[in-house]
């Protein structure tokens, strides 16, 4: 659909908006909320059905006589007695294998610098489900969204499955025998060995690459994340003289500054579910933070502050040191050393919000926190650093951690390449060949190293340029142990190797081996005999393997802030203009740094923005697009320092004049599902770390070609009702239901009837950031199909729980309300009423069941659903599987074919698996007992499921807060779901700590 | 992916002759059996097989 923008004066707007289109009201919006669903979403013709060519000839009549003389001759040859299977009991039944019964394995992962502790649900020995460790003082049982979804990459049918050299399959004992010749002999002639892998948060890894430097010292070892932030990393050298980990506690925090971070995207499940806890009120008066976000591009965390104001990322470093400085002038102390002498008043914010933003971190002085995006420049860090040192925040933690390489050391090395320096180099998954930006400089670099070895699972790019390659383990299949500042954790396997693979550690042992230097067998016994000698003595290897972990608070001593870092900083940012159209390039939602683009369900998750799938387009604001005269879906060229790409764009309302966002991560040259989706950024990235991925001086131009965006905003609208609500702190406290009443329902059925249980669910839009974790757990707990971009595009995504993502306001500065969508088991259900077959009805504990075999695939239901949550399987959507894939399939959810609507089912098999199991122990059902997949993979906690016939369970409290409401009551289906309205907590009327703050 | 599946109509077509022709062989062969070449038929790809336990581990709960 085409979007032009208006070029007169104010329009008169909708209270809330979902796309362009609805907030100009343009006559496409209006029909397309008449026709319900978009054009392609229903076939039009039997060849739009069966996918022929429009006007293709071939008549439903031709169809049906080419099946008939196919079925009489079926008929003939099925009177042979072939195909059957047997069914073979176990002769030896494993011991923990009880056929029916699900075993959880604590077991942990990481991405980055960040540390996931999970629980990991197998079924006859496949793993199938994941959620975060419950029994980890930090994460408390939450995860991220792709922790979430990366157990469908240990069924990645591209896998590699034997070590393979000269694009041959060959033995682990040749492809060994290679690597420990190339090392030996680069030992014996003195020259350097090159090894590049990702961060190393493992004790046991660290000390295994230490063991490897003393057999081999030639060994030059690079810790290379591409999406950790550059800057970040710079900044925290100059401002605490070491690598640091930063680690927000928002739980003791009542005023939040964001510079460009985003920790409510979901990453940090910590931070998320900390700074949730304190949004959920029932009255007024109980305490709630506020979060001021100042950034460029959209983030998801500025769609959840309070005040948000659009700022350029090249002016972030100064807008913060101007707030420094006036802080400082209000009393609040600088750090010795510190010079702001070089910094001006601000023009980005308006003079009362920035005199309330003084004012807020003053006032909560050390439980204010400001937070900086890893990709902003590496000046605002700092200006981050300096402002937590003058609060003397204690809402962020600062870990020492391991160095991390940047893109310039990368660029070392492939000159250090290049002249001949290394005579191996391994790279451990990593893929430098995909992310260094001069990609044909590293080729040519890397061709000149004799020997090169790959570890990793999937072949990439740099597997291309190696000689040998080892395919690894998943880390489901893999030992480890991750530090925590609560816990060291343990990784374990839990399931053993698909495939012939090894871990990397084992490799790397063998190779110390060769040297022989050490005496452990595998990596497993090296892991084993380390936490046998660091464990306390209460704590036996075998317990802290059942509990993913062993407690104890880290000991490491906090950096100091360095003021004598701060004047270089400040006079750079002062200098900093922002100019022509600067570039933030940002790890894609789905596909952070390209390592989970051929991750299918990530793929397909809409990001929580732009609710773009399978594609990575440009970000442009609404300003920008006005003068450049770009449309949605307008192919352009975007320019910078020699390299250009050719990828879509979309118009970002919120998103600052003069910036253009674009996300890392696409555009891959492998992979069976990573192929070919988006462009590849990397090019663009720049090689100064302190502003690698803030670029200026990039250029924008339509080519005047166009591209169909594969893009749910615009699906299952529902025409501008009463459907979100948002209140303010002093609208919560004087009319929480605003000038909504709810409406007298008169019905024309008798109400159901519930004997024992009532389901229902309860979600608060206030603590919901909109990370999509609940849409990655339901995609895997209940086995909902991928369908691709074509289909996508069509309006026919399968997800049960959708994010709607609601603008209010302005264009170039919307507020921004997430609410979850998913099937409100209505009482008075519409879809009940029109099935001819009665495949959808009502169960006797409220739940709007589907008999999949009855249903015939009329598409009423759909019709009538007031919610649009009904699903429907146009297609065959999961006949393309193979083998690998199947196994993630959770077997307690039945697989849809083709013809067959689909809809969320409030987890029925986890409320009949608890029920058996109360039932068993002679008990009632516990409150809470009972998780759905989104309510337990939702970090803030925002989902609440439970027995609405128990008055003392949290859902009937819940219900009856001031903040409840149902959507569209006014239509008498009686839902199930009851919604508790966003609040925003603007400075100058609400409430910090307790009191009116000003 | 589902586009895959929306095949054009030559293959479709394609499709619905040969599985009457195949099937028409299959009954004519069952009717007029033939001696069986033992090595012509190419030994059947392992199955993946899934080893269960991993060499030590500990499970959390069960259910």
């Amino acid at each position: 659909m085409k979007t032009r923008l208006p070029d007169h004066g104010p329009v008169e707007a909708p209270k809330f908006w979902r796309t362009l289109e609805e907030r100009i009201e343009s006559p496409e919006a209006r029909q397309a909320a008449h026709d319900e669903f978009l054009p392609g979403a229903v076939p039009a013709s039997f060849d739009d059905v069966h996918g022929l060519p429009a006007g293709s000839g071939f008549s439903r009549r031709d169809f049906f006589g080419l099946v008939g003389a196919a079925a009489a001759v079926a008929a003939t040859v099925a009177c042979d007695r072939k195909g059957q299977g047997t069914v073979v009991p176990y002769t030896k039944r494993p011991v923990e294998v009880t056929p029916g019964v699900a075993n959880y394995y604590a077991s942990a992962t990481h991405e980055g610098r960040r540390v996931y502790p999970v629980l990991v649900k197998t079924r006859e020995g496949r793993p199938i489900h994941i959620t975060g460790n419950d029994e980890h003082p930090g994460v408390k049982g939450k995860t991220s969204p792709r922790t979430l979804a990366d157990v469908l990459r240990l069924y990645d049918p591209d896998r590699l499955r034997a070590p393979k050299a000269g694009g041959r399959t060959i033995g682990w004992a040749e492809a060994e025998g290679q690597l420990q010749s190339a090392l030996r002999s680069a030992k014996s002639s003195g020259k350097a060995v090159l090894l590049v892998s990702g961060a190393v948060v493992s004790p046991s890894r660290k000390a295994l690459l230490a063991d490897l430097k003393a057999a081999l010292p030639t060994l030059e070892h690079l810790a290379y994340e591409p999406a950790a932030g550059d800057a970040a990393e710079e900044s925290a050298k100059a401002s605490f003289g070491q690598p640091v980990d930063l680690q927000p506690k928002l739980d003791k925090a009542k005023v939040i500054l964001s510079l460009g971070a985003d920790f409510l995207s979901g990453e940090d499940p910590e931070a998320l579910a900390a700074w949730g806890a304190k949004r959920k009120l029932k009255h007024a008066k109980e305490e709630i933070n506020r979060l001021w976000a100042l950034e460029g591009p959209l983030t998801l965390t500025g769609t959840n502050a309070d005040q948000r104001f659009p700022v350029a990322p090249s002016r972030l470093a100064a807008v913060a040191f101007a707030l420094a400085k006036d802080l400082a002038s209000k009393g609040v102390s600088l750090p010795a050393g510190a010079d702001l002498s070089a910094i001006s008043a601000q023009s980005e914010v308006p003079a009362k919000a920035w005199s309330n933003l003084v004012k807020d971190l003053q006032h909560a002085g050390q439980h204010a926190v400001v937070l900086c995006g890893a990709q902003m420049p590496a000046e605002a860090h700092q200006a981050a650093h300096l402002l937590n040192a003058m609060l003397g925040s204690v809402a962020v933690a600062a870990r020492p951690a391991e160095a991390l390489a940047t893109v310039k050391d990368l660029e070392t090395a492939a000159k250090a390449m290049a002249e001949g320096r290394y005579a191996a180099a391994i790279f451990w998954d990593v893929n430098p060949a995909y992310t260094f930006p001069k990609a044909s400089a590293w080729k040519e670099a890397v061709a000149k190293v004799p020997f090169k070895a790959w570890i990793g699972q999937v072949e990439d790019e740099t597997s291309a340029q190696c000689q040998v390659l080892f395919p690894e383990n998943h880390w489901l299949e893999s030992w480890g142990d991750f530090s925590t500042p609560e816990a060291a954790v343990l990784q374990q396997p839990t399931v053993g190797t698909l495939y012939d693979t090894r871990q990397g550690e084992d490799l790397l042992l063998g190779a110390i081996k060769a040297f022989g230097a050490t005496s452990a067998d595998d990596y497993h016994a090296y892991l084993k005999a380390r936490w046998q000698k660091s464990l306390p003595l209460a704590t036996s290897f075998e317990q802290a393997l059942h509990d993913g972990l062993a407690k104890g608070e880290e000991k490491a001593a906090s950096p100091a802030f360095k003021g004598a870092s701060v004047a270089a900083a400040a006079k750079s940012a002062a200098a900093a203009k922002a100019q022509d159209l600067e570039l933030v390039l940002f790890p894609g939602f789905a596909t952070h740094d390209g390592r989970h683009a051929n991750n299918s369900w990530l793929q397909e998750t809409p990001d929580p923005i732009s609710k773009m799938t399978w594609d990575n387009p440009v970000a442009v604001s609404v300003q920008d697009a006005q003068a450049l005269g770009i449309q949605e879906g307008d192919l352009v060229s975007l320019s910078l320092d020699g390299a250009t790409l050719t990828l879509p764009a979309v118009i970002q309302p919120g998103q600052a004049k003069g910036v253009l966002a674009l996300a890392l991560g696409y555009g891959r040259s492998t992979g069976g599902v990573a192929k070919g989706v988006g462009v590849n950024a990397y090019p663009l990235l720049g090689l100064d770390p302190a502003s690698a991925n803030v670029r200026k001086g990039a250029r924008l131009a339509r080519t005047g070609a166009r591209k169909e965006l594969s893009r749910t905003q615009s699906h299952h609208r529902m025409e501008g009702r009463d459907i979100v609500r948002s209140l303010t702190m002093d609208e919560f406290e004087h009319h929480p239901q605003g000038h909504h009443h709810v409406p007298e329902l008169v019905s024309l059925y008798e109400d159901q009837k519930f004997p024992d249980h009532k389901w229902g669910m309860v979600i608060d839009l206030a603590a919901c950031t909109g990370c999509s974790a609940c849409v990655v757990a339901c995609q895997s707990e209940n086995n909902v199909p991928v369908v691709g971009p074509e289909q996508v595009a069509r309006g026919r995504e399968m997800h049960w729980i959708r994010i709607d993502r609601y603008y209010e306001g302005e264009l170039e500065n919307p507020k921004v309300v997430h609410q979850p969508m998913l099937c409100q088991h209505c009482d008075n259900a519409p879809c009940e009423n029109v099935c001819p077959v009665n495949a959808t009805n009502h169960s006797p504990d409220g739940l709007n069941q589907m008999a999949y075999n009855r249903c015939v695939g009329t598409r009423y239901c759909a019709n009538n659903c007031p919610y649009k949550v009904r699903r429907f399987n146009f297609l065959e959507y999961t006949s393309y599987k193979t083998e690998p894939e199947t196994l993630a399939h959770n077997p307690e959810v039945t697989v849809r074919p083709r013809g067959v609507m689909e809809k969320c089912s409030f987890c029925v098999q986890r409320i009949n698996d608890v029920k058996i199991r109360a039932k068993g122990d002679g008990r009632a059902i516990l409150d809470g007992e009972i998780t759905t997949a989104c309510m337990a993979g939702c970090p803030s906690d925002a989902i609440v499921f439970g027995d609405l016939k128990d008055p003392k369970s949290k859902v009937s409290q819940l219900v009856a807060a001031s903040r409840a409401y149902r959507v569209l009551e006014e239509v008498g289906a009686k839902p199930a779901i009851t919604y508790l309205a966003d609040l925003k907590n603007p400075a100058g009327e609400a409430i910090v700590g307790g009191s009116h703050a000003h | 992916m589902a586009d895959l599946i929306r095949t054009p109509i030559v293959g479709r077509a394609t499709a619905l002759l040969a599985g009457p022709f195949l099937l028409g062989q299959k009954a004519l062969s069952l009717v007029f059996p033939q001696a069986k070449d033992a090595s012509a038929d190419p030994p059947p790809e392992p199955a993946l097989r899934i080893s269960i336990t991993p060499p030590e581990h500990a499970i959390k709960r069960r259910g």
